[in-house]
């Protein structure tokens, strides 16, 4: 799926106009305004499930792009309220009581990787490492099955934008935290940086580089995304202020 | 009206309807099921029509008719596909199939997509005049009786899509499987806003005093839904919280076993009058409505479960839920997040014990559970759902990411 958008951003980069969105593409428009765009997942059940590590890891190892893309990077649109970063490791966690593979997952940045299969190679890595120290995890009882899905997504405008600062100070109050998902934790998988929509468009067009470096410096996977707002929320107001006393 | 649930439902899922109603306007949509009135999945047509037809969808609903050997042979074809050991003559097939195909004849089955409900109309399929057919099964057929799963799975993968309320209830049938969970309606009876003084009318009619922590729990009076065990656990958290039980529940007249389960009940509560059994006639909405919005801690302690809607009924009002760890229920639970999954009656008198101790804690769970549903549970989740089902199927060499 990453690699899908990257070829998508490409080719209307060349289109700008047929394309109002968030900050990839809004770079590459005259109006240079931040267009918030909200996203649905709609899921998709694959048949394949998992009731044991060994199954879960053989699973991972076979499983589509997209399926891979769900349970990791598109985890944090469920809100990211539970305590790991991930799908594999929360199943792990709670479903066969393996604390230090889920913490070993948890730990792993799923935006880092350059691609599914790199990501993939990564995951399987981990799982090895940790079946040849503990050889026999026990299984899921048998209504806590790891079922696996992808999803079906839908990328749309939040029908707000905003031209300045302060404006996008407004707008963060008040869109949809689906929005919050698409530009501060899917982004990363477009833009590849380790940076997300809202502190590139603070950065390129806001002027406003210490308060793009605060935001890209809030840890996504340790906030869920009402937090990612309050956190936005705090560094906007704060940095707004300063820069109208350093102007004053 | 889709504009009677802004400030209620998500933003995304309000404009997601109204960008895929664009997309789709004056196309026809066709659902079919076996019953107008009483159950899950009437009660959510009832509703999603008349709002997508507002939004320019030529929306339908029809509904299959039968005879009383049809009717018991799609009861026996529910219980096996959930598990149950019996057997299905072929000439009860041939009849099951023989009143599809009349009612094909009858039904005006011409529509861009049509949704077939649950197993009764399956066979509909074999009618199929155009447009997209998808298959909407609302049962657990995770452990079905093989003969019978056979049979029904001859006709449901030569649907375009199958759909499931959630992952563990599914068989693989056909390469486009959907996830779609039901859900509540936020402005029906059932869960609309009531004033202090609607909740008190009720309260004082069903003579439920109101000077203690009441546990709830709202349920037909059958052994899954674990009476007894819900008694008991009362009885552990009595001796060290005063609080009153009450069970509520309508009559059933398709099962004859709620009618002894129901005197067993009573005859084990019999001798505590803080244990108030209530057995409510049926649609009576408005004071399921007003009984959980005056309980404590609403309580869904089923052994058995299909979704189990009743748990986020409850969390929309805010209230702290324990539920059995069967079914739908964790779906709606969130273990220690939007209420407590529990897996034994200790369990459930520990928490309800936990919750009582520290009404910080349940009033923090209780509104992330109401957000929780917001997010998940309501009826224009379900609506973008099915609408996104159909314009994904429908372009599907263009998916699985559309951007408008």
């Amino acid at each position: 799926m990453p690699q899908t958008k990257i070829k998508q951003t490409k080719k209307n980069q060349a289109k700008p106009k047929h394309r109002p969105s968030g900050i990839p593409k809004c770079a590459a428009l005259k109006d240079k305004s931040f267009y918030f765009m909200d996203i649905v997942n709609v899921i998709k059940h694959t048949g394949t499930k998992a009731m044991s590590l060994k199954e879960m890891r053989d699973a991972i190892a076979s499983v589509s792009k997209d399926c891979l893309f769900h349970h990791t990077c598109q985890y944090f649109s469920k809100g990211n309220i539970q305590e790991h970063t991930n799908d594999f490791a929360q199943w792990i966690y709670t479903s066969l009581e393996q604390s230090i593979l889920a913490e070993q997952l948890s730990n792993i940045d799923p935006y880092s990787f350059t691609s599914m299969t790199a990501l993939r190679k990564h995951f399987l890595e981990v799982i090895d490492n940790y079946i040849e120290n503990f050889p026999e995890p026990r299984v899921a009882l048998p209504d806590e099955a790891f079922f696996f899905n992808e999803a079906v997504t839908f990328i749309f405008p939040a029908g707000v934008k905003a031209r300045n600062l302060a404006e996008f100070l407004m707008a963060i109050k008040f869109v949809d935290s689906s929005s919050l998902y698409y530009h501060f934790y899917e982004a990363r998988s477009r833009l590849r940086k380790g940076t997300d929509d809202f502190s590139k468009w603070i950065d390129e067009v806001g002027k406003a580089p210490r308060i793009a470096e605060r935001l890209r410096a809030v840890d996504p996977f340790m906030n869920n995304l009402e937090n990612v707002r309050e956190k936005i929320i705090d560094i906007l107001e704060e940095g707004i202020k300063l820069e109208m006393g350093e102007m004053g | 009206m889709i504009s009677d649930y802004a400030g209620i439902s998500p933003r995304r899922d309000i404009l997601l309807i109204q960008q895929l109603c664009k997309k789709l306007k004056g196309k026809s949509f066709l659902h079919i099921n076996s019953t107008k009135e009483g159950g899950g999945v009437a009660e959510i047509l009832q509703r999603m029509i008349p709002l997508l037809q507002g939004l320019g969808i030529d929306a339908r609903w029809e509904v299959i008719n039968g005879d009383k050997p049809f009717y018991d042979t799609t009861k026996t074809i529910h219980n096996t596909l959930q598990g149950d050991n019996m057997t299905i003559s072929d000439k009860a097939w041939e009849h099951y199939y023989e009143i599809n195909r009349k009612n094909a004849a009858k039904l005006d089955l011409e529509a861009d997509a049509v949704l077939i409900h649950d197993p009764q109309p399956a066979p509909l399929i074999d009618f199929r005049k155009n447009g997209l057919w998808f298959w909407r099964c609302h049962i657990d057929v995770s452990r079905p009786n093989p003969a019978v799963f056979s049979h029904i799975n001859s006709f449901a993968k030569k649907y375009q899509a199958t759909v499931f309320s959630v992952p563990k209830f599914a068989k693989p049938i056909t390469s486009n499987e959907f996830i779609i969970p039901p859900s509540i309606d936020p402005l029906s009876e059932k869960n609309m806003d009531l004033t202090d003084e609607e909740i008190t009318e009720v309260a004082d009619r069903l003579g439920i005093p109101r000077d203690r922590p009441i546990l709830l729990q709202v349920s037909r009076f059958d052994r899954f839904k674990d009476p007894i065990g819900v008694i008991n656990a009362y009885k552990m958290v009595k001796k060290y919280n005063d609080c009153i039980l009450v069970l509520a529940g309508s009559p059933a007249s398709d099962d004859p076993e709620g009618e002894e389960v129901l005197a067993e009940v009573r005859k084990y509560a019999a001798d505590d009058k803080d244990i108030l059994i209530l057995l409510l006639p049926p649609f009576s909405d408005l004071d399921i409505n007003a009984l959980q919005r005056m309980a404590t801690i609403v309580l869904q302690k089923s052994l058995k479960e299909g979704f189990g809607l009743t748990v986020s009924e409850a969390m929309w009002k805010g209230k702290p839920v324990l539920g059995g760890a069967v079914g739908g229920i964790p779906l709606q639970i969130v273990h220690g997040l939007t209420g407590f999954l529990v897996h034994s009656v200790d369990g459930a008198a520990f928490r309800i014990r936990q919750y009582l101790n520290d009404p910080e804690m349940a009033t923090r769970m209780g509104e992330a559970g109401r957000e929780y549903v917001r997010d998940n549970f309501l009826l224009t989740r379900q609506v973008r759902d099915y609408l996104s089902l159909w314009y994904s199927v429908k372009n599907r060499k263009k998916g699985p990411t559309f951007e408008f």
